[in-house]
């Protein structure tokens, strides 16, 4: 019996994994898996400047509190050095935690709490629109026009917006993707200039800066400074593209596990009060930012792997929410999984998702109000469904009712 | 036993005070608002205060047999 030599670098084993296809659905999570019972630690070489892999829960938990020393100079091991600048993220240390105290509140949960009940009732107006139809693209009817609204009510700006202000997301947020950067740059002047009519209104008619965020952001004190109107796009940019397509392809995933789980989404038809703990579970089995990227400032150890100044680091979390050594039976969908929610598909350390609060709310009045109003769905037949690696989505999920 | 809540580990994930509502809060920002206390946990509060410290990400809870001499 042989034993194929194993390809290491500085130490440690070589993986040629990609994760950044177009392939069959749930493929990527199979990758992640493979990858991470074939070594603690792995070296991926499919990247220009390559990334050293943090794979197990505990890893990847402490990876996330290296923060002194590994920082968002690199935000994606899988594209480092590339993208649109984001504010609060590319900042560390006291300058990012004094930036994140600004936004802070409107993104706690006393706030998401607030606006639920206009989240709650966009919601259902988006349901019982797409109700009567028997079918839809759940993914591109309902799943990216939610969030949507979701983040203009976050805004203080109004719901009504969204139709128009999703074409210009989308358009943007596919063409950056696609490396597209003149469709990109118009697409992004389209919404630009719509936050500045925002920011100008609000300068011009301040509301009340403890719950407006535009009020707020435009009269912020950061450290004896106003922000500059150009910071405020920044920010207000990265909202929208931390926010959007993330719970859009949560939502797709929940809806592909509901539709073909019969058992499960019953449950959830029959116990409402089961809708926080599937939501949790629903987070932890399927992350949708399968990893995070770290830039090592300084030389030195991590666990025994030893790091350089300017290594790029993989933090991930996928691999940690499926890790058998954290969760029993990790790759099964169990709504009474007792722990779920020590799952880190919202990240950690100071950079965690700042949005993290509303995304849970939003993903949970989905549930709460789909469900009483069309109970049983199934995927259309003859569809198979792919997913967008690099983060994951689906581009289209067709489901089918009785009306 | 006693809870001790690190306030600098504390990134103001609400896992804990989702888990056990009746000895942890939230304040206006998300964080939970004892960090940075080390008090008594009240006996029927204590399963709840495990889970709570198993739940944090940042293992920012600690329960102690002894109040920390400094504190």
């Amino acid at each position: 019996m042989s034993v194929e030599p194993t390809e290491t670098f500085r130490g440690v084993p070589v993986s040629h994994t990609d994760f950044t296809s177009y392939t069959e659905i749930y493929e990527h999570y199979r990758r992640l898996d493979a990858d991470r019972e074939a070594a603690r630690f792995q070296y991926n070489d499919t990247t220009d400047r390559g990334f050293f892999m943090l794979q197990r829960y505990d890893d990847v938990q402490r990876g996330f509190q290296q923060h002194t020393t590994w920082t968002t100079a690199v935000r994606s091991a899988l594209n480092p050095g590339i993208g649109e600048p984001l504010l609060p993220q590319d900042l560390n240390g006291p300058p990012h935690l004094r930036l994140r105290r600004v936004l802070n509140q409107f993104f706690s949960p006393a706030a998401i709490r607030r606006m639920e009940p206009q989240a709650r009732a966009r919601c259902v107006e988006l349901i019982e629109e797409l109700r009567p139809a028997g079918r839809c693209d759940f993914v591109q009817e309902f799943a990216i026009r939610f969030p949507t609204d979701l983040f203009l009510a976050v805004l203080g700006l109004p719901t009504s917006d969204g139709e128009k202000f999703v074409v210009w997301s989308e358009e943007f947020f596919g063409a950056l993707l696609a490396g597209d950067m003149s469709t990109a740059a118009v697409a992004k002047k389209n919404i630009l200039d719509y936050f500045t009519e925002a920011v100008d209104e609000r300068r011009a008619h301040p509301r009340d800066p403890d719950v407006d965020m535009v009020s707020r952001l435009v009269q912020a004190d950061v450290d004896g400074e106003e922000l500059s109107h150009d910071d405020i796009l920044t920010i207000l940019l990265t909202l929208m593209l931390a926010g959007l397509d993330t719970t859009r392809s949560a939502l797709g995933y929940i809806f592909t596990h509901l539709a073909e789980h019969p058992d499960d989404r019953q449950r959830l038809v029959d116990e409402p009060d089961m809708v926080p703990k599937a939501t949790e579970e629903f987070l932890r089995l399927y992350p949708l930012v399968f990893q995070a990227g770290r830039e090592v400032q300084e030389d030195g150890e991590f666990e025994g792997l030893q790091l350089t100044k300017g290594d790029v680091v993989w933090i991930g979390i996928a691999q940690a929410n499926r890790d058998p050594r954290k969760y029993e039976d990790p790759d099964t969908f169990d709504m009474d999984r007792h722990g779920a929610s020590t799952h880190l598909a919202f990240g950690g350390g100071p950079h965690r998702c700042l949005g993290m609060h509303l995304a849970r709310m939003g993903i949970r009045v989905v549930l709460e109000e789909w469900h009483p109003r069309i109970p049983h769905y199934r995927i259309s037949d003859g569809v198979e469904l792919t997913e967008r690696g690099g983060q994951l989505t689906l581009p289209t999920l067709p489901l089918e009712w009785k009306v | 036993m006693f809870i001790s809540i690190d306030a600098d580990k504390c990134m103001g994930h609400g896992r804990c005070y989702s888990t056990a509502p009746d000895l942890l809060s939230d304040d206006e920002e998300g964080f939970v608002a004892e960090r940075g206390r080390c008090w008594a946990v009240p006996d029927e509060q204590l399963d709840r205060a495990y889970e709570a410290a198993d739940s944090c990400p940042e293992s920012a809870i600690e329960l102690l047999e002894t109040a920390p001499t400094d504190a």
